[in-house]
């Protein structure tokens, strides 16, 4: 099977404080990976490592078969600045706080990137968000703007703009931790039906109803190491590992 | 009234050099204000300080002085410029400099996550501030703007220093002729015309750049 993200020995640090201490990960095609763990534990730094929103010390990060970081004599050496953006452009990101540009209708936000990015005719892509909407639930608010949206209406339009990228891989930053509770379904929904479709998708998620059902692998994530991958089975039924146990019995209360 | 009338055509005259003044200064100022705030929050810190103490000089020195000094103390050194130039010069530089400091709150006012989307697109540096950033910093810059604005409309009568015949001048030299206080009222008219047509047309840009918002 093809690997579609290949993280090696990540190493980074935020003013004198190591955030990643040496992490892999490998994610393979049609892959739902959940990221769980303690807040502070890196989790999201790694997701904004992969697309370079976060810049490494160390360590190697090749996306979809390209490199878009490596270890070399002085130091990591990244891709060149057009080689990085169209790595970039592989993965789809959907964020905490939705970001949305506001500026823009729902539509607009969609068709943005596909046309000024990837130059793309503007006739097939608005076909092709307009499917997207449809498919999110969204198609009647093409014309709003984001502002007069629940928040899991944005979130389901980001998540949408992010497809419309046509991404090889989606990265999903806590999409639901901005959400209230009664909203947080919708966009669930919205992924799973995603996973179901074979989209390889990489979750950092506090729903472990979801890490447990969907992913295909759990990682968990503590003090800037990976302590546990595996099933989901493996990871939440029957935990050896210190850090995971003390993590689901807080949860789990 | 019939005097009204007959001091109108020279009041009219004054006008037009006080709109030459006023616009000429918006022109120029507006787009160098915006490159400045663009060096000003760059990554280059010798820019960055540069452009700060730019900004400290023109902001913190009186218009006043600094058109006498384009006017009187760049000739001493040899730099020779006609009345107007000068006083264009010290209009754009110091109204550059407002601008500069109203441009940079706004593209700071911007949302990381704004560039954070936009990186995740793939757009381009220039890509995402000309399509994303600028176009939510206008909406958040118009009313400070609009205040400057409508400032330099009065401004302009600074100009009569360099023996300028503009609104302001031209009424100053009619009443001192006539000894009648008529043409100051008229001026003051003038004035808040100009700034009756500016600030309707401020509250409509402001709507314009806000038709998201509601």
């Amino acid at each position: 099977m093809m690997k579609k993200i290949e993280a090696r020995n990540i190493h980074k640090r935020y003013n004198n404080l190591d955030v990643l201490k040496g992490i892999d990960l490998d994610v393979d095609e049609g892959e739902v990976v959940a990221v769980i763990g303690p807040s502070g534990s890196g989790k999201s730094t790694l997701l904004r490592c992969l697309n370079r929103l976060e810049t490494i010390e160390k360590g190697t990060i090749i996306i979809d078969g390209a490199t878009l970081v490596q270890d070399g004599p002085d130091g990591v050496e990244y891709a060149s600045k057009d080689k990085s953006r169209q790595i970039v452009c592989k993965m789809g990101m959907v964020f905490q706080q939705f970001n949305l540009f506001p500026h823009m209708t729902v539509l607009e936000n969609l068709i943005e990137a596909p046309l000024q990015v990837q130059k793309r005719k503007r006739e097939e892509v608005v076909r092709e968000a307009e499917e997207l909407l449809a498919k999110v639930g969204l198609l009647e608010k093409k014309d709003i703007y984001p502002r007069k949206l629940s928040g899991g209406q944005q979130q389901r339009v980001a998540i949408a703009r992010a497809l419309a990228m046509k991404p090889a891989i989606m990265l999903f930053d806590e999409p639901t931790s901005a959400l209230d509770p009664e909203l947080t379904g919708e966009v669930l929904k919205t992924m799973r039906e995603l996973a179901d479709e074979k989209m390889t998708m990489v979750v950092v998620t506090h729903e472990m109803g979801f890490a447990r059902e969907v992913a295909t692998k759990v990682v968990f994530m503590a003090d800037g190491y990976v302590q546990v991958q595996g099933t989901p089975q493996e990871v939440f039924d029957n935990p050896t590992n210190e850090r995971l146990k003390s993590f689901l019995h807080v949860l789990l209360k | 009234m019939d005097y009204v009338l007959n001091i109108i055509p020279q009041m009219l005259i004054g006008c037009g050099v006080t709109l030459q003044i006023f616009l000429i200064t918006i022109v120029c100022s507006l787009p160098i204000g915006l490159v400045l705030a663009f060096g000003r929050v760059s990554s280059l810190r010798i820019l960055r300080s540069l452009i700060a103490f730019y900004v400290w000089v023109m902001r913190g020195t009186p218009l006043m002085l600094q058109l006498l000094f384009f006017y009187f103390a760049l000739p001493s050194i040899g730099i020779r410029f006609s009345d107007f130039s000068a006083a264009m010069l010290a209009f754009v530089l110091n109204y550059a400099a407002y601008f500069c400091e109203i441009f940079r709150s706004g593209i700071q006012a911007v949302p990381k996550g704004q560039y954070e989307a936009a990186h995740t697109l793939g757009m381009s540096y220039v890509q995402t501030m000309r399509r994303i950033v600028i176009p939510q910093v206008l909406r958040i810059v118009v009313p400070p703007i609009s205040n400057e604005t409508i400032t330099l409309v009065k401004d302009t009568s600074l100009v009569y220093v360099l023996a300028m015949n503009d609104l302001m001048r031209t009424a100053r030299n009619l009443v001192q002729r006539d000894f009648d206080i008529t043409p100051f009222l008229v001026a003051g008219l003038f004035y808040l015309l100009a700034t009756l047509v500016l600030t309707i047309m401020f509250e409509r840009l402001e709507k314009h750049f806000s038709r998201y918002d509601q």
